[in-house]
């Protein structure tokens, strides 16, 4: 028969296994990641999207990869109205208070504000738009995993003008604005690749045009009457609208438009009044599509919304999103296997990144390969983009994995 | 009005800044209080102090420019880039020293301000505005489109570091310090131009000009000076905000910012250079409290998404900015007048 005192050894060993039991296995390292935003300036309508295909990535990275490693990430977003200065004095505040190891950024403000001050900090940043020629520097610590804009066209171009058997260069119109010196840097990409691939391209004219134009039919017409075959226009949602209508009134409709991810197919579809009206034009871009297509990138996005609260729609933005934040905690997973689960600072995720290539497969096929070095800001070698179309009034696929010609820098 | 007791016997006594030595005093602790900082506060807090001090001398250009003088300026963010890029050449591509190229900046864009300065004589007002529209449009164009070898066009600008003595000036303590010297020297600058027959000059300009010609100023040149030494201070901002972003970029100098000078004016008041300091001050408090708090309350209340909240924030913003021009139309620096005068005179009303 127990006695008192056994039965009170019996009762604090149970105890104790018990809260043994509770307590986790392995303590988790945190790492924090900042999350720059633009909640009020003008990419608010959109940013929603961008911040909750980033905290999704983190919330199902944390329960189904960073828990084996003892490791979990947090973020926490800043809004920098689109600003640069707003940026410059957020930033001293966030490497101080917040430590991150990694960044994740929005676009130019956070580039033009951080690019001299990141390698003094010894902390990356990585973002989700295509890279800018600008940009093109040696030694970077803001990184794009999608290579420039241009390079993207140029994946384009050659596609069409192999897909389409066209004897002769493939003669473009561009219409650009110069309103952003990030419009200039887009167009100047697709003029340099003309320039030194004259057999493939010819740029017919380069139009500018003010930021959000209303009515581009005279500048159009002069573009077919020179016997532009594509019409490039990579600035935004209006310009694209503007150049529709142009090529609706004077009846060419053999002239398709070539668009980006920021101002693709569904987002001037929608604002031009109907996906349909845009049947036949393109989008090219190093990332996935945001098509209905059964792809790999829509089931991983699938599963985040099933499981791990994504809110935010199967869009461009969405997919901007996800290709930054799976870079970051790829990387981070690389940088412990390098240092160790509670050794990861901002330069070994730097390190690990620029000596590991980052497979599709680990990124649900959201991007391509992504295999970075210190020679550029983003991947040179190797990438692919796909390519986004209309048919039938649906969007869809044109062609995946198109490979990215060589580009020298302009 | 002054203390009770305290009566200026001359003229020079009259126009001193400080009036009594409690004045002094307090004149003193602040400037010590200032240089201490940032042993006393945070990174955020002194990079947001930088910020502050960088917009602090554009504005008090500014003021100079549209609060004494009257003339109408919706290009001072050009100017400030005309500053900012010449002061990040100068150090980039001839290796000069900041204490050399800030000055240097802030002549260059005084030479930009002075070409508009000119249209200022023949028109006014609405017009005037659109001119000075013109001149932030110019500079944009300008930049874009020059040979980029010159002032790296669409690629922006890299600027080297400030140096002293082989020093660094790259962290936020001593890049504060830099800029707190250039403000303290440019606002003693400013308080001495409006007290000088310049800033006489300017007030009676904007009071009337026809009168003011009439009475022997010359116009002309009044209102040529004050486009000259408004832009030469947006020059000397510019240049302090290359140093301290180490990249300049034209979207850095929109017609936004512009704006957002004129809301500081009126927030501070219009006609006073401390009306501009507390304005500037004002609206960074402002701006900077509702960034650093939106992350916050979406921390605290993960229900109120992200959106909602800074979104709200922004309206708050707004609407501080309407709620002021509506009810204070004057200025911050209009009310802390009543205030003081009410202090000094209690219990009598007047």
């Amino acid at each position: 028969m127990p006695t008192r005192r056994s039965f009170m050894a019996a009762a604090v060993l149970a105890a104790g296994l018990a809260t043994m039991g509770a307590s986790p296995a392995v303590a988790q390292k945190n790492y924090n990641i900042a999350s720059m935003a633009d909640f009020t300036g003008p990419y608010a309508d959109v940013m929603t999207q961008l911040t909750g295909a980033r905290w999704a990535v983190a919330r199902w990275w944390n329960a189904e990869v960073g828990k084996d490693l003892g490791v979990k990430v947090t973020l926490k977003d800043y809004d920098h109205r689109y600003d640069a200065a707003q940026v410059s004095s957020l930033w001293p505040g966030i490497r101080s208070e917040l430590d991150p190891i990694v960044v994740l950024g929005v676009g130019g403000p956070d580039v033009a504000a951080l690019q001299n001050r990141l390698p003094d900090d010894r902390i990356p940043m990585i973002m989700s738009t295509a890279g800018y020629g600008f940009a093109w520097l040696p030694d970077p610590w803001i990184f794009n995993p999608r290579p420039t804009y241009g390079h993207e066209a140029a994946a384009f171009y050659q596609w069409y003008h192999k897909e389409k058997g066209i004897d002769g260069p493939l003669k473009i119109g561009i219409i650009s604005s110069e309103a952003s010196p990030a419009y200039v840097d887009i167009h100047k990409g697709s003029q340099q690749y003309a320039a030194d691939n004259p057999d493939v391209v010819k740029v017919v004219e380069t139009v500018y045009t003010e930021v959000q134009p209303s009515d581009l039919t005279t500048q159009v017409h002069r573009l077919a009457r020179n016997g532009a075959q594509v019409i490039t226009v990579q600035t935004n949602t209006a310009a694209v609208v503007a150049t529709k209508r142009a090529l609706q009134a004077i009846g060419r409709k053999d002239i398709p438009i070539l668009m980006s991810s920021h101002n693709g197919l569904p987002a001037s579809g929608k604002a031009i009044g109907g996906i349909e009206q845009l049947e036949g034009d393109y989008a090219v871009y190093g990332m996935a599509v945001a098509s209905q297509d059964p792809t790999t990138a829509r089931k991983f996005y699938e599963m985040l919304r099933e499981k791990y609260n994504l809110e935010a729609g199967w869009n461009a933005m969405t997919v901007m999103g996800l290709n930054q934040s799976l870079i970051a905690v790829r990387a981070l997973e690389a940088a412990v296997a390098k240092v160790g689960a509670d050794k990861v600072n901002g330069e070994a995720l730097r390190e690990a990144m620029v000596s590991t290539t980052i497979t599709s497969e680990q990124t649900f096929g959201i991007l391509p390969n992504v295999a970075f070095n210190t020679s550029a800001p983003f991947p040179l070698e190797g990438l692919t983009a796909n390519i986004a179309t209309v048919k039938d009034g649906k969007h869809t696929i044109a062609a995946e994995n198109v490979p990215v010609p060589a580009l020298n820098k302009w | 009005m002054d203390p009770s007791g305290v009566f200026a016997t001359r003229y020079e006594r009259d126009q001193a800044l400080v009036r009594t030595r409690k004045q002094l005093a307090w004149l003193l602790a602040f400037a010590v209080l200032l240089v201490l900082l940032p042993w006393f506060v945070g990174p955020r807090l002194v990079a947001t102090a930088t910020v502050m001090l960088i917009t602090a001398v554009v504005v008090v250009g500014l003021q100079i420019n549209t609060g004494y003088a009257g003339q109408v300026n919706l290009g001072q963010a050009a100017f400030m880039g005309v500053g900012a890029y010449t002061t990040g050449v100068l150090a980039l591509k001839l290796g000069l020293p900041f204490w050399l190229s800030i000055p240097l900046g802030g002549l260059a864009a005084a030479v930009f301000g002075f070409i508009f300065g000119l249209s200022a004589v023949r028109i006014k007002g609405f017009y005037l505005a659109l001119t000075t529209i013109a001149a932030q449009m110019l500079f944009h164009f300008m930049v874009l489109n020059l040979p980029s070898s010159w002032f790296g066009g669409s690629n922006g600008l890299s600027v080297p570091p400030a140096t002293l003595f082989g020093y660094r000036i790259a962290d936020e303590s001593s890049m504060y310090w830099l800029c707190l010297a250039f403000a303290a020297i440019m606002i003693y600058g400013a308080y001495g131009i409006a007290r000088s027959r310049h800033g006489r000059a300017f007030i009676a300009v904007r009071d009337d000009d026809v009168a003011s010609g009439m009475m022997g100023i010359d116009v002309v040149r009044a209102k040529a000076t004050a486009f000259l030494v408004g832009a030469f201070y947006a020059g000397i901002g510019g240049g302090l905000w290359a140093y301290y972003v180490r990249f300049v970029a034209v979207d850095q100098f929109t017609l936004l910012h512009s704006i957002w000078f004129i809301a500081m004016i009126i927030v501070g008041g219009m006609g006073s250079i401390t009306g501009a300091l507390i304005g500037a001050f004002a609206i960074k408090v402002v701006q900077e409290a509702i960034t650093s708090l939106g992350p916050t309350v979406v921390e605290q209340f993960p229900f109120l998404s992200g959106d909602i909240v800074f979104a709200t924030m922004n309206v708050f913003l707004g609407g501080i900015i309407a709620a002021f021009l509506m009810f204070e139309p004057r200025g911050l620096m209009h009310r802390w007048n009543i205030i003081k005068r009410s202090y000094r005179l209690w219990p009598f009303p007047y």
